[in-house]
Order: C-alpha cells, then sequence, then structure tokens
C-alpha cells in the first residue's frame, strides 16, 4: 500500500505545511529561516520547529522582495510606495519613499552591495551601504522587470518595445538600447553578463546575446513566464509559461539558438507557475497552478511528489518558491496563503 | 465568462467636464457598505480619500499578435495583478478614464490577458454624457462617439442646462449611436449607484429587450457614424455555422465593430449561450438555463461604422436551423 508521502507528498514526511491567511508575494532564505513577504504587508518568519512571527511593514500588500546584500535582511518594496530593510530580528528601516508609485520590482546583489527597485518608469539605486536612493534611471514606460548580473553591477531594466541596460553602480552610466517590439515584463540576466532575457507580455520570451545584441526568440508558452531559475553553472535557464518546466540550454557560444529546450515534469491539467534550481543543479522544483510541487531530475525527467496540493480543486496557483543557499530546505507559497517548507535535513 | 469568484469592474468614461469625476465622488463617499478599489487617471481629481486609490497612467500597449487593432491598457494588467495580492481589502473595481481615452483598449485588456481574465471581469462601461455639449464634441472628435458606444449604460447628464428640444436632439443623437445601453438622464449624476455598479449579467439581457428592427432602420447613411444593428432569430442557431461566421465576420470587419453582444439558443441545449466581443477578440461561454417561460429566442448586438443591416442578418439567418 501507498504511504501518504507517496501519495500526498514528502512534505508530509519531511516538513509541514502553514496556512499564512494572505496571499505569499515572496519567499527568501536567511540560512535556515524562511522570510515570507505577505499582501497583507507583513513579512513573516518560518524558523525550523518554531512557531512563525510576524513583523508588520506595509501599509498595503508587499508587492516584491528580495535578500539584503549583507545576508542578514531583506528588502521589501510595497504598494504604499515604501521600499523597506526587514531584518531577521524585526527590526524595519525605511530605505525610500515613492509618494502614490507602487514598489514593483527589487533586485540586490551581495557582490556589489547594490539594491535597485522598479518605480513608476525609474529604476531606483542604492549604492552598497547607502540609507536613501543614490541615483535613477529613467526608462520611457513602466519597468517590467529588473536583472543584474553577477557582479552586481550590469543592470537590465525591461519595459515596453525593449530593455535598457546600465551599470548600476554608476549614476552617470551609459546606457545601451536593447530593442524589440512587445511588452517586456520580468527579466532575468546570465550570472556572466553574456544573456540578458525577458518575458513578453504575449507569452514566450526574447532574449539578447552580449555585448553583440544578437536577438533570441524563445517561443511556445501557454502563459507568461513569470519565473526564472539559472543552475549554478549557467548551463541551464528553467522557466516557468507551460505544463512542463522549460529549459534552455546556455552553454557554448551561441546560447540556446538553434537548439531545442529541455522539457521536463509533466503535470496533466496543470500549468508549471515556479521553477527553482536545487544549488547542486542536477534538480529542479517545479510548483504548478493546482497548488503542487515536484522535483525533477534533469538526467531522466525522474519525478518526486513533494505535495500533491489540496484535495478537490481547492489548490491554488504556487506563486513563490525557493530553496535555501545549502540545498537543504525547499519553501513555497500557493495564492490563497498556504505555505509549504521541506526540510531534508530530518532525513538523514 | 465571468464566474462568481472574479471581481467585478466597473469603467467610467465620458469626455471632459461631463461629470465623471461627480460620480466617482458619489461611488466613494456614499454609504453603500463595499469597499471599491478606484484606479484613476493622473490628471484625475478625486477629493475623497480612499484607502485603494491607484494612479495609472493609461499606457497603451499594441498587443504583438498580429491583430491590427489590438491594444491593451498595460498599466491596468500590472494594477488589477498588484491588487489582487490584497483581494481581500476590496468588493470591486473602479476605472476611471481620461476624457480623451479611447476605450477599447480597456475593453481589451478583459478580453486578452489570461491572468487578468482569471481575476477580473469587466461589469459594465458607464459612460457620462454632457447633455449641453455632446453635439459639439461629436462633431470634433471620434472618442467622444466610442465611449458613447462602447458604454453598457449611459448618464446623459447635465440635462438641466438644455432645453426640452435639444434635450430630445440629443437623446435621439445618443440613441443612434448605441441602441442598447441603458441610458440615464441626470443632473449632478444623480442615479442610484446600483444602476451602475455590479450590474452582473443584467446589462447582457437588455439586448433581448431591444425590438428587433428599432434601430438602423431608417436608410443608412454611408458615412463614418457608429450605429447599432440588432438581430434575432426565433429559429435556434446551430454553432457549427455560427462560430465560423462570426470568427469570419469578425476577422475581415473587427475595426468597424466596436462591440457586439448575444445570448444565443443552440439546438437541444438547455444553457443559453453568450457571446462578447471587441473588434476581433470574441470570447462566449454557457451562462445560464433558459427558463421556462421564456422564450428561445437568440439576439444579437452590433454596435460599429459601416455595419450593413440587411448582410448582418443574412449571415445570422444562415446560422439558424431551417424549418422541416
Amino acid at each position: 500500500m501507498a504511504t501518504l508521502a507517496e501519495e500526498q507528498g514528502l512534505v508530509h514526511r519531511y516538513g509541514r505545511h502553514l496556512s499564512l491567511g494572505a496571499e505569499p508575494t515572496s519567499l527568501l532564505w536567511l540560512g535556515t529561516t524562511a522570510a515570507v513577504a505577505l499582501g497583507d504587508g507583513s513579512v513573516r518568519w518560518i524558523a525550523d520547529d518554531e512557531d512563525t512571527h510576524e513583523t508588520p511593514v506595509h501599509a498595503g500588500a508587499i508587492l516584491t522582495a528580495c535578500r539584503h546584500p549583507d545576508g542578514a535582511a531583506i528588502v521589501t518594496g510595497g504598494d504604499d510606495g515604501r521600499v523597506c530593510r526587514v531584518a531577521l530580528d524585526g527590526t524595519v528601516t525605511e530605505l525610500g519613499r515613492f509618494e502614490r508609485k507602487w514598489v514593483e520590482h527589487l533586485v540586490a546583489s551581495s557582490a556589489s552591495g547594490l539594491i535597485v527597485a522598479g518605480v513608476g518608469k525609474e529604476a531606483v539605486a542604492w549604492i552598497k551601504g547607502a540609507r536613501a536612493p543614490s541615483h535613477r534611471y529613467a526608462v520611457g514606460s513602466t519597468v517590467g522587470g529588473l536583472a543584474l548580473d553577477g557582479k552586481g553591477k550590469r543592470l537590465g531594466i525591461a519595459h515596453y518595445n525593449g530593455a535598457t541596460l546600465v551599470y548600476g553602480t554608476n549614476a552617470g552610466s551609459g546606457r545601451v538600447a536593447l530593442n524589440w517590439v512587445g511588452s517586456h515584463l520580468a527579466c532575468t540576466m546570465s550570472s556572466d553578463g553574456r544573456y540578458l532575457v525577458t518575458a513578453l507580455q504575449e507569452t514566450g520570451l526574447h532574449g539578447w546575446q552580449l555585448p553583440e545584441l544578437r536577438d533570441m526568440r524563445m517561443s511556445g508558452y501557454s502563459a507568461k513566464t513569470r519565473s526564472f531559475s539559472w543552475d549554478r553553472k549557467g548551463k541551464w535557464l528553467a522557466t516557468s509559461g507551460d505544463m512542463r518546466a522549460i529549459l534552455w540550454p546556455f552553454e557554448g557560444k551561441t546560447g540556446p539558438m538553434g537548439k531545442a529546450p529541455l522539457m521536463l515534469a509533466e503535470r496533466k491539467g496543470t500549468a508549471v507557475t515556479q521553477v527553482a534550481f536545487h544549488p547542486g543543479g542536477e534538480i529542479i522544483a517545479t510548483g504548478y497552478s493546482d497548488g503542487a510541487v515536484l522535483l525533477a531530475r534533469l538526467a531522466d525527467d525522474v519525478t518526486i511528489l513533494i505535495d500533491a496540493g489540496e484535495a478537490d480543486g481547492r489548490g491554488t496557483s504556487i506563486t513563490v518558491m525557493d530553496w535555501n543557499d545549502e540545498g537543504t530546505r525547499l519553501g513555497w507559497g500557493e495564492e490563497n496563503g498556504r505555505v509549504g517548507i521541506l526540510n531534508m535535513e530530518t532525513r538523514t | 465568462m465571468a464566474d462568481q469568484a472574479t471581481i467585478p469592474v466597473t469603467v467610467l468614461t465620458g469626455y471632459l467636464g461631463a461629470g465623471k469625476t461627480t460620480l466617482l465622488n458619489r461611488i466613494l463617499s456614499e454609504n453603500h457598505g463595499r469597499k471599491y478599489a478606484v484606479i484613476v487617471n493622473e490628471f484625475g481629481e478625486i477629493g475623497i480619500d480612499n484607502d485603494l486609490i491607484v494612479d495609472a497612467d493609461e499606457e497603451v500597449f499594441e498587443m504583438n499578435n498580429g491583430c491590427i487593432c489590438c491594444t491593451v491598457r498595460g498599466d491596468l494588467i500590472r494594477i488589477i495583478e498588484g491588487l489582487m495580492k490584497r483581494r481581500d481589502s476590496f468588493d470591486a473595481i473602479v476605472i476611471e478614464t481620461t476624457g480623451l481615452a479611447d476605450p477599447a483598449p480597456v475593453a481589451q485588456t478583459f478580453f486578452v490577458d489570461d491572468d487578468v481574465r482569471a481575476r477580473a471581469s469587466l461589469d459594465a462601461i458607464v459612460t457620462v454624457v454632457d447633455a449641453r455639449h455632446v453635439e459639439a464634441r461629436l462633431e470634433d472628435s471620434h472618442e467622444a462617439e466610442e465611449q458613447i458606444a462602447f458604454a453598457d449604460v449611459i448618464l446623459l447628464n447635465k440635462t438641466d442646462l438644455v432645453d426640452g428640444q435639444e434635450l430630445e436632439r440629443v437623446r435621439q443623437r445618443v440613441r443612434s449611436i448605441n441602441g442598447h445601453a441603458k441610458m440615464h438622464e441626470t443632473q449632478n449624476c444623480d442615479v442610484a449607484l446600483e444602476e451602475v455598479l455590479e450590474r452582473g449579467a443584467f446589462d447582457l439581457d437588455r439586448i433581448l429587450e431591444i425590438e428587433p428592427g428599432f434601430l438602423g432602420e431608417e436608410g443608412h447613411e454611408h458615412d463614418d457614424n457608429i450605429a447599432s444593428v440588432s438581430l434575432s432569430s426565433d429559429a435556434a442557431i446551430r454553432p457549427e455555422l455560427f462560430m465560423p461566421w462570426l470568427r469570419k465576420l469578425t476577422a475581415q470587419q473587427g475595426q468597424d465593430i466596436l462591440r457586439l453582444k448575444g445570448i444565443l439558443a443552440f439546438p437541444g441545449e438547455e444553457q443559453r449561450y453568450v457571446v462578447q466581443g471587441v473588434h476581433m477578440l470574441l470570447e462566449g461561454d454557457h451562462q445560464r438555463d433558459w427558463k421556462p417561460d421564456e422564450a428561445r429566442t437568440s439576439r444579437m448586438v452590433f454596435i460599429g461604422r459601416n455595419l450593413d443591416t440587411a448582410a448582418l442578418q443574412k449571415g445570422f439567418d444562415a446560422c439558424a436551423v431551417r424549418a422541416a
């Protein structure tokens, strides 16, 4: 007979579920503690075997969050126009306030110490250690997404009809215009800064190989891509937006051009909404529109059920998912506020 | 189609000075027990404090999908998605557009974007018309005409500023552009708010109330004016003929068809099928059971330019089940 863990997922044996009562908009790990940013404006901290505790931060929803470059806090952006540093101990420090604006995108780099927020038609930058905005880059339309390279210097800003590249640490940086018709949303940059990839409103991806500015089109998706994940070596870019996780090969001189993607972890009747590479690189976690979570092995597409989601169609889309740096814990959250934590350390 | 879980969205349009802000302030200040998230344009002058007022910048994006007239409001897609992260804090959404806005991109946003469709549904487009100035506006602006054409509800406002003869002329003019909208004649937008907000399928049913032939009968002037055409059939409509006909029609004449709506009886089906469209975009779904005493009449309304009533009726009739 199948065990509970086999039927409903490993989380039932090696983890736990929590109900947070609001939509998770980010899930970030600080060591072994997960910080979950929520649509009710609070951050919920989830540590092993402890009750969660709550830090109220924003008046409205937290729309975006990233890890603070110092690794001891997260940075949050809200629909109240504030950008805040929220530390593990619950200390909240306001880094910026943009009246009547929404802060919809945040990226930061531990390598450079840079923090960048997407606020309306501007990318606003804080250089290392700054407690107030250092400089801004205006683009012609609302910022659709932000991405930094591995050094945390090259900044990609996605917007309508393309993207703009700047050196984010440099206020007077020159700009490279990357033009492509359409509304460009979420974006990501390869660690070596060779590729910027954006997700399009019409579904599908557009990529630019840098510095040659060679265009790449990656199409065939059934929904908008909202989640990107690079493996540690930069060999694969995993993406959401279809029935399966779509992985594009970025090895070699021309990246995915002319190559077929790897398609993994199909789950009938649902769509992949979140992807997260295990730090080891051979396994990927996939979250689905019905609240389910799987692990899939790249080599042979063997999958393990982590969470079957709630039964009777009560499951909702996985909106956030990430591994901690050591790869010992996976956290995910779905639209209805249900959060799952898998703790692989307890297995050994 | 809207299901129970989606948030109703009301769009307020109207030319500058027609009274949109008056109506919006009433919506926000009246004690109706409902909470509205309000998306205002950047030139709006909202005098009321509301927790959830969001500034929109009317970013109209062309969809790169091969459909020439397909534009959407990129800012609305972002804002609706953002609002849904705190959906417990409001019951419905009201969107105010600028006076010069073309309503098509707003309406198309609710057809095109799957994520928006999953969360929100267009409840009604409410157009406020200034009775005194509308005739002049219609002379010099396409937008004024399109705002009337797109409306589900029209407030013919400032009626106190015109005499009886002028009012009758304006009434006829507005009716000639859009014969299916529910029209209220008001002075300071003084209409019961339930006539404007969260109307659900009610307005779709209005197309059943229109007498076929009431509209567009008097000889067609072949000019650029917008007009409504109403079609009906007492014989059931065959979906295998109707769907290709409608798709072809909107593919060929979509630029001229501003809106279309239909309620259809398919042979042997207990449920009404409803279709809606904006330009080339179409959506349709089964809605509810026909009531036992309800005549199973299929009806369609088209609002647009250069519509050929006879050809449309002929095309529609050709989709009907033939009498044995």
